[in-house]
């Protein structure tokens, strides 16, 4: 009996479960088995060994893996976490083997839920994308989501519980956790001190709360790095209590932003910048002006209007004044209007039409004063809202990690239990965490990794990956979503539900802990409910509503604090691009994800403006030493064009000493520079260059476009107007009649989040090469995302163009090819036959676009190689010696057309959708058939913005571009487009 | 008598390269370059074990090293042979000092060449697939690649310079076996001699086809050049492509076949005691003329690639000028300066007649003609359409391994034929002065 | 097993007297000659009245099937057999496929020379009576030799042993084979 009949869904999901259970263990099995991968390498005629097994062979395999499937899914059904729920969401199709399973279920950043639908190929889950029906995705993705996938079958991932340095078995760590819960039972919880991450699970919420009760005498804190922020700080001191902002950009006209980057990161970035782009190609509107006040240049920013690139200080000065202006009546006409004036003149005449963001980052008067001019515009409940804290738990100070490190220094705390977090590495340097945690008595760590904190603590046990088990969260909105496993465990680990059940002994695995959960929340409608919001992904109508707030109009700010003395000495703390807090630093996808700025990978770098460096004798690789308050870390520099003066950027998350094997040693690690009090922005740093220098791996060596015709701007009001040259070309032109695929990707949408990037890898399982090859120049992404500036070097326009193959007409690749390895396809593709190539590259040579890349090494072998489990089976991995490049995710392609084709009809516009498109949070790619004059991509073909690279070659590309459209002017009215 | 001294002096003649005066000079040479073909097989070996990542070559620079030694060796050999087929149609008395090693040197040269473009694969076990053979796929090679075409430029290459040299050496392979002291030498020679006979006959049948095969050289000779710029002219690479790279590369393949040619014939003089009676002032001066006209020449082509250039659109114009003062600048120059400037010294008949100038001016083109491939490759590919993928490439350990091991095989084989063939043609000498006796 | 005359072989220490006897003999009536020297003698082919000409006409001819057929291959293979869109152009690219036909036509212009002068000359024979003449190995470095055949109409052993002595031939062997 396991544990699918029992909540009643219905049976033609839940009654194949038991058997599919056994069916995946066995196939994922026979796909991850060493033979399997040989067959597989007989499609490459070079590869095949003599020891190639035959087709009786394979057929024994299959056998005898199907039968010892059988056993260990038996084996499954008696695991302590119970057997994997089988769940679809709807229209999903129904399993049969090889035809791709979909799944609902949610992924957490800064504690926070983003839906997400996992496809998984007969038991391994290979891809993840957004749901469309979760309010933080709408279907979109960031990195972070597309890369979980690569964590879960991290090599590197702990397995054991350890205790002293030694493994144990699970028998001896539960018989601990046990013994921990009857000795706390027994003295209500005095000197149980319990470290959590904030995470918005109700049901993590309800063990609490049990936990709270039985063992009242516990101390319970809760620390992340990043969301240690000082938005509830803010909120209290405007509207009298702790609250969350959430924003809708779709009613916004004038936005400006202090700080952070409400579009390229955090928990709601994807549902935000989807918003902004459907309000921004509202057709109906004028163009909303966005103005984007930060220290260091964010997505946001380069998508602004108007940037302005601004320290700290300046940040707050320019936040006060604007709140004046909007407050008093506009500044005399006669005067030169500041640009304060400007932005608080749209603001006003935007009313409740306008909207300011402040970054996590800032200061509490900052965020407290971009608050009230909410309120003041009376934009509240109109482009934001008020709700109540969506992450209850980790409001009041007495549960800060501040609290916590005093209780050690008091020497309260008998044990320690760490649940999940590394606060070993990313506590603020002052506090010096790990020694503190050494002298905790004993002490427990729950983590994925054996990594820092892990390293410290007396015991460690594995924790599940969020793909492996059951859950629940809340979205930056407050709705709530489900998280189920989408795999068997691949190893033997517990979830910090699982400890939290054990201690207040609560019965169970975690499915009933959710289903308790809910339950609670149902009653009687549980059973009805249930199964729709496994299958959703997401429960229907659970935002949170706008908090009541009594109408604080009038509040203040103090005035403000002495200005910090001038001087390149603020350093302000970022999350990183590609590693977020540190978490993801094992990731190689994400390591070798070019950063959308500076294009650096494997690493980080301290981010200045050019004239800061030069004043302080640095330049870009240069190593500088950055000392305050007695804490020195080294790193190096980077120049960075439109980052503030007087400031220096640090992206955390790097420079991890137990992350894995590809996350350890690479970057810098600013966490010890870091002070608990002041988290975000630190004065008063010396910084000194000490002769040495690093080798920063960038991806991309030129910045500007030397003049070229690239990225196109045409301006926001007024007709497109470039001269169209005429066509001719000697050779006849090949009809494609039936279908003929072509892309439009549009630069005024894309904020070059890089999501694209990662799908396109995840799908097509483009290799990673590691540091080295990378700086070689050999990195392998088929879809990479150009970064230029434009304009002047402090404050200059940053562009991002998305370049995957242009899938030519008139290839010129295809012609050199001395053996036909690469030709176009009867719907125009230009198709690469990686069998067929012999490796002489001259197609790179005479690609003018540079898309195709070369295996030079068996990268697919090589150490920071993807495991093969999360290799996509319906992609070809690639041998040595040949070349490959975008090819349209073909494969989805004839997965289509086989569906059409069995249905008798054509294929469906938007039925076919690449990775990249799939991903893009504002759908700037658009994917389908040129011949058909109804499809998006003919209609965005036929739009005036569309142009094509590199025309004058006449190369005819498939791919073509939208042209960006210009910031507009200051204070002038927004046109249409 | 006159016809007797012609005997002796024929039989001098015939004497001088397998005289046993071959001195340890000789032995440490052929150690030495036998070494570097060790090499050669080591990094070979690591190539295909490991993959060429184990070279700098990168995108955009998918070539290195690779293409421009091989386009290096091709020329050097197309000039040598085109040279000694024009000596043979003009029967000019220079061929018989010169076409010997002359046709020697180009079918060494074709077999350098040869490795890069084999062993430049990403498969090199695969290089056969541009053969049009019925294959298991049942797809042909793509003709419209002018890869393929140099494909047959190189077999074709190698055969015809294998045939010019062994039709040449035909009748000397029947005087060395007639003279051979040991039976198995006389075995080997005369299994090659394929039972030369030296019947009038077959000297006019031999005289006829001698001079077809070295009409058949001429055009190939300028064919394959054009094929190999070809492969570079295709292309879209701003630098690269230009009409005028054909004429470049012979130009340019021809002087440094010319410098190569000078190089031995100096070192010979210089080596062999009793040589220069058979290449004598009058062909050191003769060569040296020629290779000063051709390095004109070459100036003339090297301003009629900046001018074409700066007609051309402005893509091109920064291609150029980045060749003439970006990156890679250096190269440029010095193909100028020893291609184009460092002949001039050739002015000086003095020059045109001492050994040691000879070898130096020889070295200095071919180095010269080194550098101006390199120069076109690495440097033509630095700049083309989108800035972000301009990148940097430097050519790594294995990479030069490769190459001084290909100068090692050249030199071994080299060293092996003025060891055991005649460097100088036997019977064209007694031909010769015969014709100068009778006349 | 008996051993028959081969035919009469004088050697002659200079080009020129191999000359005047070859003119001789052919004077006297002989047509089965041949001539033996260490370099070309065209006067004395011209004697003999050699035909070369054969050999270019076979070499041109060889030069225009060789490229035709690569032509025709190459079309047969890119447009007809497995034709393929590769890059837009058209299947018959006809200027692409030049330049391999004109490598290939010189291959078998060079090729076809060699072979053709190989047959004419009954090449690779590597036993001849010829060989057999005493100091014969010198035909390749200073000496010359004439041989009239056995099987020449006007054959009579003594009165060409008499004809070659008067020319003044060093040596004269009557060559005898084994058959």
């Amino acid at each position: 009996m396991t544990g699918e009949e029992d909540d009643g869904r219905p049976s033609d999901v839940t009654g194949s479960g038991p058997c599919e259970t056994r069916l995946w263990r066995s196939l994922e099995e026979l796909a991850g088995s060493e033979e399997v991968r040989r067959f597989g390498g007989a499609e490459f005629p070079e590869a095949a060994t003599p020891e190639t097994i035959d087709r009786r062979a394979l057929l024994n395999l299959m056998t005898a893996s199907l039968a010892l499937g059988g056993l260990t899914g038996c084996a499954v059904n008696r695991q302590p976490w119970g057997a994997p729920l089988l769940a679809q969401p709807r229209l999903a199709p129904q399993h049969t083997p090889g035809v791709p399973l979909i799944f609902a279920t949610s992924l957490e950043l800064d504690g926070l839920g983003r839906g997400v639908l996992v496809r998984s190929h007969d038991g391994r889950p290979v891809k993840i994308d957004g749901n469309p029906l979760h309010p933080a995705s709408l279907g979109g993705t960031d990195v972070f989501m597309q890369a979980e996938v690569l964590s879960l079958y991290d090599p590197d991932r702990s397995t054991v519980p350890m205790a002293g340095g030694m493994r144990r078995s699970w028998d001896d760590a539960s018989l601990y956790v046990t013994q921990l819960s009857h000795q706390f039972q027994a003295n209500a919880g005095r000197g149980l001190h319990i470290l959590l991450e904030p995470c918005a699970s109700p049901t993590r919420d309800r063990l609490i709360a049990l936990a709270r009760q039985t063992l009242p005498e516990a101390r319970w804190y809760f620390h992340a790095p990043l969301t240690d922020g000082n938005t509830h700080v803010a909120t209290a001191r405007v509207f009298g209590r702790p609250l969350d902002p959430v924003l809708d950009l779709m009613q916004a006209d004038v936005i400006l932003t202090l700080g952070g980057d409400p579009l390229g990161a955090g928990a709601g970035h994807i549902r935000y910048a989807a918003d902004y782009a459907q309000r921004r190609h509202a057709r109906d509107r004028p163009l909303p002006r966005l103005y984007s006040a930060e220290t260091s240049p964010s997505l946001t920013g380069a998508r602004a209007d108007h940037r302005l690139a601004l320290p700290p200080r300046e940040i707050e000065a320019l936040a006060r004044q604007v709140l004046d202006l909007v407050r008093n009546a506009a500044p005399p006409p006669a005067a030169p209007q500041s640009l304060a004036a400007i932005i608080a003149g749209d603001l006003r005449r935007a009313g409740a039409g306008g909207l300011v963001v402040p970054g996590r980052e800032q200061a509490a008067d900052v965020q407290a004063i971009a608050h009230a001019i909410n309120v003041e515009l009376g934009a509240v409940n109109r482009t934001v809202r008020y709700v109540e804290p969506i992450i209850q738990a980790s409001t009041d100070q007495s549960s800060s990690l501040l609290a916590l490190a005093e209780a050690i220094g008091r020497g309260v705390v008998d044990t320690l239990l760490i649940l999940g977090g590394n606060p070993a590495y990313d506590a603020p340097g002052d506090l010096e965490f790990a020694d503190l945690i050494g002298r905790v008595p004993s002490s427990l760590h729950l983590s994925y990794y054996f990594d820092e904190t892990s390293r410290v603590c007396r015991w460690h046990l594995p924790a599940r990956h969020a793909l492996e088990s059951w859950g629940d969260l809340r979205a930056f909105d407050g709705t709530a979503g489900l998280r189920q496993p989408v795999t068997v465990p691949l190893v033997e680990a517990m979830t910090a539900e699982d400890v939290l059940a054990q201690l207040v002994g609560e019965a169970g695995d975690g499915h009933a802990h959710v289903q308790a959960t809910w339950r609670e929340v149902w009653g009687e409608e549980f059973d009805a409910r249930w199964p729709t919001a496994l299958e959703d992904g997401v429960i229907a109508g659970s935002a949170a509503p706008a908090a009541s707030l009594a109408a604080p109009v009038g509040w203040s700010p103090p005035p403000a604090g002495p200005p910090v003395a001038a001087g390149y000495s603020m350093v302000v703390f970022a999350p990183d691009p590609s590693v977020w807090d540190g978490r993801f630093a094992n990731n190689g996808w994400l390591q070798e994800l070019p950063k959308p700025f500076t294009k650096q990978v494997w690493g980080n770098a301290a981010l200045m403006a050019s004239d800061t460096a030069s004043a302080l004798g640095l330049a870009t690789g240069d190593i500088a030493t950055f000392t305050h308050g007695g804490r020195t870390i080294e790193a190096p520099i980077w120049i960075m064009p439109g980052h503030a003066p007087d400031a220096v950027t640090m992206t955390l998350g790097y420079g991890r000493r137990a992350a894995g094997r590809q996350g350890s040693q690479r970057g810098f690690d600013a966490y010890p520079l870091r002070s608990s009090r002041e988290l975000w922005a630190l004065a008063g740093v010396t910084i000194a260059a000490n002769g040495r220098r690093d080798a920063l791996i960038s991806t991309q060596h030129h910045h500007g476009m030397e003049g070229r015709d690239i990225v196109r701007v045409v301006p926001a009001t007024g007709p497109v107007n470039w001269p169209v040259e005429p066509r001719r070309s000697m050779y006849p032109d090949y009809v494609y009649d039936g279908n003929a695929w072509g892309m439009s990707i549009d630069l005024d949408l894309c904020l070059g989040c890089n999501a694209c990037v990662v799908a396109c890898q995840a799908e097509n399982n483009v290799p990673i090469v590691g540091p080295d090859e990378v700086a070689q120049g050999r990195e392998m992404h088929w879809l990479r995302i150009d970064r230029y500036f434009a304009g002047v070097p402090d404050a200059p326009e940053t562009y991002f163009q998305p370049v995957p193959c242009m899938h030519c007409e008139k290839a010129p690749c295809e012609v050199v090819c001395p053996v036909n390895a690469t030709v176009h396809s009867s719907e125009g593709l230009n198709e690469m036959t990686y069998n067929r190539c012999v490796g002489t590259r001259t197609c790179s040579n005479n690609c003018p676009y540079k898309v195709r890349r070369f295996n030079w090494f068996n990268y697919n072998q090589k150490p920071p190689a993807a495991p093969d489990a999360v290799q996509n089976p319906e992609v070809t991995v690639r041998w040595r010696g040949v070349v490959e490049k975008c090819t349209y995710c073909v494969h989805r392609i004839s997965t289509a057309r086989i569906a059409a084709k069995m249905e008798g009809r054509p294929i469906r516009d938007g039925e076919v959708m690449t990775a990249c498109q799939q991903a893009c949070p504002t759908r700037a790619i658009v994917f389908g058939n040129i011949n058909d004059p109804d499809s998006a991509v003919y209609r965005c073909r036929e739009n005036p913005r569309s142009y094509e690279l590199l025309k004058d070659l006449n190369t005819r590309p498939r791919t073509t571009y939208l042209a960006r459209i210009a910031g507009l002017g200051r204070g002038s009215v927004g046109g249409t487009r | 008598m006159t016809d007797s001294r012609v005997e002796r002096s024929a039989t001098e003649a015939a004497r001088i390269p397998l005289s046993p005066r071959y001195g340890r000079g000789w032995l440490a040479a052929l150690i030495a370059s036998v070494l570097m073909v060790l090499v050669l097989a080591y990094v070979i070996a690591e190539l295909v074990v490991a993959g060429i990542g184990i070279w700098g070559t990168n995108i955009p620079f998918v070539w290195g090293f690779d293409l421009s030694n091989y386009v290096w060796w091709i020329g050097l050999a197309n000039g040598c042979s085109l040279f000694a087929a024009i000596l043979v149609l003009r029967r000019h008395s220079l061929r018989t000092a010169i076409n010997r090693f002359a046709e020697g040197l180009a079918l060494f040269a074709v077999i350098c060449a040869a490795i890069f473009p084999l062993f430049h694969l990403g498969r090199p076990w695969l290089f056969y697939w541009t053969f049009p053979y019925p294959a298991t796929f049942q797809v042909w090679p793509q003709f419209r690649s002018p890869l393929t075409w140099d494909f047959w430029a190189i077999i074709t290459h190698l055969i015809v310079t294998t045939m010019l040299w062994y039709v040449g050496l035909l009748p000397d392979l029947a005087t060395l076996r007639d003279r051979a002291r040991t039976p198995v030498a006389r075995r080997v020679f005369g299994s090659f001699a394929l039972g030369w006979r030296s019947s009038v006959r077959h000297w006019a049948f031999h005289q006829r086809a001698y001079r077809l095969v070295a009409i058949a050289v001429i055009p190939l000779a300028l064919v394959i050049q054009s094929t190999v710029a070809f492969e570079f002219a295709i292309t879209l690479v701003p630098s690269w492509h230009e009409t005028r790279l054909p004429l470049h590369y012979v130009v340019s393949g021809l002087e440094s076949g010319l410098g190569l040619i000078l190089l031995a014939a100096a070192a010979l003089r210089g080596s062999l005691r009793g040589i220069d009676r058979f290449i004598d002032d009058e062909d050191m001066n003769l060569i040296g003329k020629l290779l000063l006209a051709n390095a004109l020449v070459a100036c003339l082509v090297y301003a009629g690639e900046v001018a074409s250039a700066l007609l051309a659109g402005p893509l091109m114009v920064e291609a150029i000028l980045n060749r003439l003062v970006g990156h890679y600048a250096g190269l440029y120059w010095g193909a100028i300066a020893l291609s184009v400037l460092l002949p001039q010294a050739l002015w000086s008949s003095r020059m045109r007649r001492s050994n040691p100038a000879g070898i130096l001016i020889g070295l200095g083109v071919i180095a010269g003609i080194w550098l101006d491939r390199l120069s076109i490759i690495v440097g033509g590919m630095q700049r083309d359409y989108l800035p972000s993928t301009w990148r940097i490439y430097a050519p790594t350990q294995p990479e030069w391994a490769l190459f001084l091991g290909s100068i090692g095989l050249f030199a071994a084989m080299f060293l092996l034929l003025m060891r055991f063939l005649p460097v100088v043609s036997m019977s064209e000498t007694r031909h010769d002065e015969y014709r100068e006796a009778s006349s | 097993m008996s051993r028959s005359d081969y035919g009469i072989v004088a050697e002659f220490a200079s080009a020129n007297g191999l000359l005047a006897a070859t003119r001789a003999a052919r004077d006297a009536g002989y047509r089965r000659l041949d001539a033996f020297a260490p370099f070309p003698l065209a006067d004395v082919s011209v004697v003999l009245g050699h035909r070369t000409a054969v050999v270019p006409l076979i070499a041109a001819t060889a030069a225009v099937v060789g490229g035709g057929l690569s032509y025709l291959a190459q079309y047969w293979m890119n447009a007809v057999d497995y034709p393929l869109n590769v890059g837009g152009r058209p299947l018959h690219s006809w200027p692409a496929f030049i330049p391999a036909t004109i490598i290939v036509s010189a291959l078998w212009l060079a090729a076809a020379a060699f072979l053709t002068m190989l047959f004419k000359c009954g090449l690779p024979r590597f036993s001849h009576p010829m060989f057999d003449v005493p100091g014969f190995e010198r035909a390749s470095d200073e000496r010359f030799f004439l041989w009239v055949s056995s099987e020449d109409p006007a054959y009579e052993p003594r009165d060409v042993a008499a004809l070659l002595q008067r020319q003044g031939a060093v040596a004269i062997t009557r060559l005898e084979v084994t058959r």
